[in-house]
């Protein structure tokens, strides 16, 4: 199936606009010819259901009781099943052609804001929300997909089928025409005013709805607590309470209900029971033909029934837009230009960086980073040394451009950074993150991730065994094909690192980043992380986010950082030579060995 | 037991299983009443729908054709009197129907809640949170509308086929066998239909949620999606997912757009047929104006209630499958019942011993093999060793959560199985690792220990557990939300909360599983002071991670592999230089460097 009549550079941002029809009308662009072609084919689907009704005039006037014969009759037979024919053929074509337009329009707006969300800037991401981002991507869109499926198709059906039965009976009689009529606006205001309501009871109905919910899940999440305070007798109290609530609010958007549809078939009722009356009475002086009267009792029914039902499209309609409204805010933000950039290199970088002065603040905030200046060799490696807050974190989020710095300069290969598109930075940088997100894909699938290239089977095995987690893999059923997450395998916080190193392994970036806190992780695997991490660092400029005297000691450079600033810097044994936190910091691993072989002596000789 | 539930939602029977219908129908006879007022309501307004379509004949065929004005206004009051009380009658069945459902759904919440109280933790353990939050929520839905509606339209429309079918007898009963053929023919081409489009509907379903689950994915991860540059892949993999999507949800509205017009031209075949037949006999007197137009109104309204018997007829699989799930919940045996003859012995005072015990929890992976342990009342128990060596078990075991599989438990000399199950719960006192609030207050949750307790007696149960300060330096004291799942406390404030519900509890047994993830010192310094008062005196439990804990235990157990590897007092443990040797020295380290606060390094494994 092909979606292809849309013109390809179409982006939803030209349809941003605060008149949201427009917008919305924007939005069909490439579709608009076929919508357009939807409502008139229900255009000629009404003529073709009031022609029935004239062919039944017809009959019973011209026709019937005239000795035609049975030839004749089935000709006349034929006019009914052919306006049927017709009736159902534009009807049917368009409700294919709204789909089109409304499946369409949403396949290219869900495709556009999967993409478009990829690429806006970390900043726009640390601020929002991912259930506020998942809505309004999910929800929302087929608010708008609905709008064009059922609500502007159903409202335009409303008005259509009005006005081509209204005209036609204004032509057999217009007085005929304005009494059976009177009954329309009433009928529209009212149900209008309904349907409001009733979607606020509905909304007060769906929040109860997420109490009861939220009440169950609290039990069932806390059931342990529970069993072990013996509070169920509590518990079913409680969830009572809200479940009840339910059914009560459920009893009042019945109520409403059950009062709204009667009144409006009375109304409608009596209106259409007014129409026959005066109709027949008209037919009985002679004003119309026994005939007109059917044609209008078959026609008065599709300008007064359907009306019931314009005030809860009209509702629905206002939600979708509010929808609109919703995506659209997304759509405004500007993405981040990923192969914007004057400088792309040919092949690898070689991984020679140089920071001078460099500040760095997360918008108007205060300065996470100031003053910040080194020089690393390619090959060498960095470590990162501070407390939580100090601006490790902040400083490696500069390198593959996540976010960018305000003053001074950053160079690579000599060039500075900002004259790099960012794609190129990224396919040379590779991050091993402390507790790495997997994908709920395979484990084969997520070591390839990121890839650009066709890997084999073999290669991944070989990264898998460089960073030691083969053997795990292997130990599942289904080894590499198992899935990662909840359809599949829990992977420990140092299984997925691992992972993590396999991936970056194979992807072969020339500048690493690497957080190396192995944190409830036993010794065992301790050991196995950290030689698939030197393994990994081998020939590659490496910045670690330090945890482990280890990783420190052996740094080719040690930048200690507090509140931002580099407070000391230099090798080891440089720094173990001057006095300050480095120092500090060392003397108190020692100091706490010499506590602790305190301690156990003289727990021992108690 | 230990096989899991396999929760596939879209899996369902294929065969009508009558047992199961009837049980749902089963669940609107404690509400008999309504029932029988929606019944009687509906019958009688779906017998008024057609014989309004007769009195329109008789107003064509008694008044208007023979010129008699009167006649035509005695049937027309007839007509709107019957319009009035027609009105009446939707509203009862609107009412009744309507509650009916929302009863309905209201008990099976309710009995599935309750019998959730009685389930043993073995069922948790296999049934995920999701699949029953479904059961209480979709499926109920479902079989309320059943009930309700679904029996409802059933009634309906065949009242309504079956009063059209008299009175059309009564006009021109050759004609009626006519509609007669017709029907079965609308009766299997709509069910054909309903079946196709609601597989399609269904299937679009299912990939909105996949659609849902990308999205989710690519927001949660977007860092690692930027980080590794793999933008283009997964646009290219969602648009895949998108076009399913697309080419679903146009064959579902494009069959559905095929549905009416089927049917329509099926009807349009009857009333050529009406015209043919009715023109010839119209000829001899046979067939009156008022008759033909009656027919043709029949054979046209003809297709709601076949719409309505086909959509029933498809949805009452989908229900039956909800059913199923339901009943199975509802028929689930909790694993641990208390026996017939089981006591409450007063108190849990007394010795508890492990004698033999096995135990767990998928068979042929053993977590405890012949375990043995003694525990003195008033005892401190600290357990220790890795993750996964049987340390919760343990506790889980004590608390009755799990029985043994073989051996027995015994407190004050008695197997624990004699005793009832709220005897044992309603004396334990448990402070969770991640401590689970419900949503309420900070003095709801407190109470939560002891359901009685007035507010004096639970400010002194937070001040007795160190929590007292820092409730009172929150802005409303006791009366602050804690939000769902005490989001808006943090992990170490959560946990004073659960210390002072356990307090307030005055448990006979205390169980605590520390906190691993880190607390700041002030709040870890209160908690410490809390589990002081809370240990001393009564036999206790703690898997601990702190160092004082340990030590301050009368008895250190070392679990490993489900056996007791070490056991015995801090001093005699380190004096054997074995597992809990090596385990102290490195919590030691750890401890110690994080109240150094050496800038978030850790100390060097040896």
């Amino acid at each position: 199936m092909t979606i292809s009549n849309a013109p390809a550079q179409f982006s939803p941002k030209q349809a941003v606009s605060s008149n949201r029809l427009l917008g919305l009308w924007r939005l069909m662009r490439g579709f608009r010819l076929i919508y357009v072609g939807a409502v008139l084919s229900l255009g000629i689907a009404a003529l073709a259901k009031t022609a029935t009704y004239l062919l039944l005039r017809y009959f019973v006037d011209d026709v019937l009781g005239r000795g035609f014969g049975v030839p004749f009759l089935l000709l006349v037979a034929l006019g009914f099943v052919g306006l049927a024919l017709g009736e159902g053929l534009f009807s049917f074509l368009s409700g294919r052609w709204a789909a089109r337009t409304a499946e369409g329009t949403a396949l290219r707006l869900r495709n556009y804001l999967f993409d478009h969300i990829q690429r806006l800037s970390f900043a726009y991401h640390d601020q929002t929300r991912t259930g506020e981002l998942l809505q309004r991507s999910t929800s929302d869109v087929e608010a708008v997909r609905r709008f064009y499926a059922d609500q502007a198709i159903g409202l335009g059906r409303i008005i259509i089928l009005f006005a081509v039965n209204f005209v036609a009976i204004w032509n057999l009689n217009r007085n005929l025409a304005i009494l059976s009529v009177i009954v329309v606006p009433v009928l529209v205001v009212v149900s209008y005013f309904f349907f409001g309501r009733v979607s606020r009871r509905y909304e007060e109905y769906q929040e109860q709805d997420a109490r009861v919910s939220t009440r169950l899940q609290e039990n069932l999440t806390g059931v342990r607590v529970v069993k072990a305070f013996a509070r169920q007798a509590y518990e079913i109290d409680k969830f009572e309470k809200e479940n009840w609530d339910k059914f009560q609010k459920g009893r009042r958007l019945i109520l409403m209900h059950s009062l709204y549809w009667p009144s409006s078939d009375i109304l409608a009722g009596l209106q259409m029971l007014a129409g026959f009356v005066i109709g027949g009475i008209m037919a009985i002086n002679g004003t119309i033909t026994a005939g007109t009267y059917l044609a209008y009792a078959g026609m008065v029914i599709w300008i007064i029934w359907p009306m019931r039902n314009l005030g809860r499209i009209i509702v629905q309609m206002s939600t979708g837009l509010v929808s609109y409204d919703r995506v659209m805010a997304i759509v405004r933000e500007e993405e981040e230009p990923l192969s914007e950039g004057s400088y792309r290199p040919r092949g690898n970088v070689r991984g020679e960086i140089v920071f001078n002065d460099v500040g760095f603040s997360y918008g108007e905030g205060e300065q996470v980073l100031k003053h910040i200046s080194f020089r690393v060799e390619p090959g060498q490696s960095v470590a990162l040394l501070g407390s939580t807050g100090s601006g490790k974190t902040s400083l490696v989020n500069l390198l593959p451009r996540f976010y960018e710095y305000d003053s001074g300069s950053i160079t690579l290969d000599g060039v500075e950074l900002k004259e790099y598109p960012r794609d190129y930075l990224r396919s040379q940088i590779g991050i091993v993150e402390q507790e790495p997100f997997l994908f709920s894909r395979t484990i084969r699938e997520n070591i390839s991730y990121g890839v650009d290239r066709e890997v084999s089977d073999e290669e991944i095995y070989a990264a898998a065994r460089a960073a030691a987690i083969h053997e795990v893999i292997m130990s599942f059923p289904e080894g590499y094909d198992t899935l990662v997450g909840e359809r599949g395998v829990t992977l420990s916080g140092g299984q997925k690192q691992r992972v993590a190193i396999a991936r970056t392994l194979l992807r072969n970036p020339r500048i690493l980043i690497l957080d190396d806190a192995t944190s409830s992780v036993d010794t065992e695997t301790e050991g196995l992380i950290r030689r698939a991490l030197q393994r990994l660092m081998e020939g590659r400029t490496t910045f670690v986010i330090a945890h482990r005297i280890q990783s420190v000691m052996n740094a080719d450079l040690i930048l200690v950082l507090d509140k931002g600033e580099i407070v000391q810097m230099g090798r080891h044994e440089d720094l173990m030579a001057q006095e300050g936190i480095y120092r500090d910091i060392y003397h108190l691993q020692a100091r706490i060995e010499d506590e602790l072989q305190q301690e156990l002596e003289a727990t021992v000789t108690v | 037991m230990s096989e899991t539930i396999h929760f596939e939602e879209e899996e369902f029977t294929t065969q009508f299983n009558g047992r199961t219908l009837i049980r749902i129908l089963a669940q609107a006879k404690p509400h008999w009443k309504l029932t029988a007022v929606f019944l009687i309501t509906i019958a009688l307004v779906s017998a008024l729908d057609s014989y309004f379509t007769f009195l329109s004949k008789r107003m064509i065929d008694e008044g208007i054709v023979p010129r008699n004005g009167e006649r035509l206004l005695n049937i027309a009051v007839q007509y709107g009197g019957l319009i009035i009380l027609q009105a009446l009658l939707v509203f009862g069945f609107i009412y009744a129907a309507g509650i009916l459902g929302e009863r309905v759904q209201y008990d099976l919440r309710k009995k599935q809640f309750n019998h959730l109280q009685t389930l043993s933790f073995s069922y948790y353990d296999r049934t995920p949170v999701g699949w029953i939050m479904s059961r209480l929520t979709s499926d109920v839905e479902r079989m309320g509308w059943l009930v309700s509606w679904g029996v409802l339209d059933v009634i309906w429309a065949l009242a309504n086929i079956l009063t059209a079918l008299y009175f059309m007898a009564i006009i021109n009963w050759r004609l009626m066998l006519i509609v007669l053929v017709a029907i079965p023919v609308l009766v299997v081409v709509a069910a054909q239909f309903k079946k196709h489009i609601l597989v399609e509907f269904r299937l679009v379903r299912k990939l909105n949620s996949r659609i849902t689950g990308a999205f989710n994915e690519n927001i949660t991860g977007v860092r690692v999606v930027k980080a590794l540059g793999r933008e283009q892949a997964n646009l290219a993999e969602f648009e895949e997912l998108s076009e399913d999507r697309y080419a679903a949800g146009y064959r579902a509205a494009w069959l559905s757009a095929l549905f009416l017009p089927a049917v329509q031209i099926i009807s349009a075949l009857a009333v050529g047929a009406v015209v043919v037949v009715g023109g010839v006999e119209a000829e001899y007197g046979a067939m009156t104006i008022g008759g033909i137009q009656a027919f043709i109104s029949y054979i046209t309204f003809m297709m709601w209630p076949i719409q309505d018997l086909a959509r029933v007829y498809a949805e009452t699989q989908h229900a039956i499958a909800s059913a199923e799930r339901v009943f199975s919940l509802i028929d689930a045996v909790p694993e641990i019942q208390d026996r017939s003859d089981a006591v409450d012995p007063g108190s849990l005072r007394g010795d508890i011993e492990f004698i033999d015990v096995d135990f767990y929890y998928e068979e042929d992976k053993p977590v405890l093999q012949d375990f043995n342990l003694v525990v003195r009342e008033g005892e401190t128990i600290a357990l220790v060793g890795p993750t996964g060596g049987g340390k919760s078990t343990i506790v889980n075991l004590l608390c009755r959560f799990y029985e043994p599989r073989k051996g027995m438990i015994r407190i004050g000399g008695r197997d624990y199985r004699e005793l009832s199950l709220h005897s044992i719960h309603s004396r334990l006192g448990i402070v969770l690792q991640t401590p689970h609030l419900f949503s309420g207050t900070i003095r709801e949750n407190i109470r939560y220990g002891r359901l009685d307790a007035s507010d004096e007696e639970v400010e002194e149960a937070a001040k007795l557990a160190g929590a007292h300060e820092f409730i009172t330096a929150l802005e409303k004291g006791y009366d602050e939300e804690v939000g769902e799942g005490g989001v808006m406390l943090s992990v170490g404030q959560k946990q004073l909360v659960s210390l002072a519900r356990a307090v307030l509890a005055d448990p006979d047994i205390f169980i605590m599983d520390e906190a691993t993830s880190s607390v700041d010192t002030l709040t870890e310094a209160l908690i410490q002071r809390g589990m002081e008062r809370m240990l001393s005196g009564r036999t206790s439990f703690v898997i601990a991670h702190r160092l004082s804990t340990i030590k301050r235990a009368d008895r250190i157990v070392v679990i490993q592999d489900g056996r007791i590897e070490e056991m015995g007092t801090h001093a005699e443990l380190i004096r054997k230089r074995g597992h809990y040797y090596r385990l102290y020295s490195r919590q030691f380290r750890e401890e110690r460097a994080r109240q150094y606060d050496l800038l978030g390094l850790e100390p060097a494994a040896t």
